[in-house]
């Protein structure tokens, strides 16, 4: 009732305010440095991560898996949990172990500091051992 | 494709009666090919190391936690290992002899240089500080350059004394 009551408020508007209600969005205020030439630009850290979650999922083979890793490892952002697990599962999918001890090796070449890269594993710890993966540092005792 | 081809293998071994000999496709047997795969990868020739790709890509199909230490870093050293593209471009310590290299060439040409000026011959008397100094007062007496240089008022310069 309030709806229908606000639509007719809004319809008894003068014209040119509606038309000018109705274009604003048209003009956007993002400013595309590339000229709009880079997908995924201006995405936000979370539309990010479910973009790579959802590719992670739907990998079918260790070309697309390496491929979607590359590029994914290739942003100024470390990937959130949800998308390293995403990958590690890939991986297993795969059936490619080298891969999945590279995806935690990326993790740490992407964090700043070891800290974070240990909060990472100790926020992975379930999926790594499930699947058995173990990192480059305890394969070689480094 | 492989199965079949073992089928046939056994058939005709059954018809000709001679011994059977089992391959285990487990990773056991294949221990000593893949424990030491990172010491002698590059000397292998393709052939064998495809064979061992291919083994390793039928080892990781099992569950991950029941592969061995070895089975891992083959595994490991063979997608990602230092070889082919990831080879490193210099190899260990290299760094080092370029530091040993050039230090020893600076010092070398440092030690020619003083060999050289040591056998070198004494420099000419009129090099000496007093020689300079007779020349300066010599100057003056004679009023060289009376206007801007040597014996000009108030001149402030060392005069012919060079050094």
């Amino acid at each position: 009732m309030f709806g229908i009551q606000r639509a007719i408020a809004r319809s008894s508007r003068p014209a040119f305010r509606a038309a000018a209600v109705v274009r604003a969005p048209t003009v956007s205020a993002i400013r595309f440095n590339s000229g709009g030439a880079h997908a995924h630009e201006t995405e936000s850290y979370e539309s990010f991560n479910q973009r790579y979650q959802t590719f992670f999922s739907n990998v079918e083979d260790v070309f697309e898996l390496q491929r979607g890793l590359n590029n994914c490892f290739a942003y100024d952002l470390v990937p959130s949990t949800s998308v390293i697990e995403a990958a590690l599962r890939a991986a297993r999918k795969v059936d490619d172990y080298a891969t999945a001890v590279r995806i935690l090796e990326g993790v740490k070449e992407k964090v700043e500091n070891k800290g974070q890269y240990q909060a990472y594993l100790d926020e992975l710890k379930p999926i790594i051992n499930e699947l058995g993966v173990t990192t480059k540092e305890q394969l070689y005792n480094l | 494709m492989s199965l079949s081809r073992t089928a046939l293998r056994a058939v005709r071994s059954y018809s000709t009666a001679s011994p059977i000999t089992v391959k285990h496709s487990t990773s056991n047997s294949s221990g000593s090919l893949l424990g030491n795969v990172e010491v002698n990868w590059a000397s292998r020739s393709p052939v064998e190391r495809h064979e061992i790709y291919e083994k390793l890509a039928e080892i990781q199909k099992q569950d991950w936690k029941a592969l061995t230490i070895d089975e891992k870093k083959a595994a490991y050293y063979v997608a990602f290992g230092a070889h082919g593209p990831r080879q490193a471009v210099n190899p260990p310590g290299h760094s080092i002899k370029i530091l040993v290299g050039t230090l020893a060439a600076c010092g070398a040409a440092i030690g020619i240089f003083g060999l050289i000026r040591s056998s070198a011959p004494a420099p000419p008397k009129t090099m000496t500080k007093e020689w300079q100094e007779a020349s300066t007062e010599m100057a003056k007496e004679q009023k060289i350059n009376p206007i801007t240089g040597i014996s000009s008022e108030g001149y402030a310069g060392k005069g012919f004394v060079s050094a």
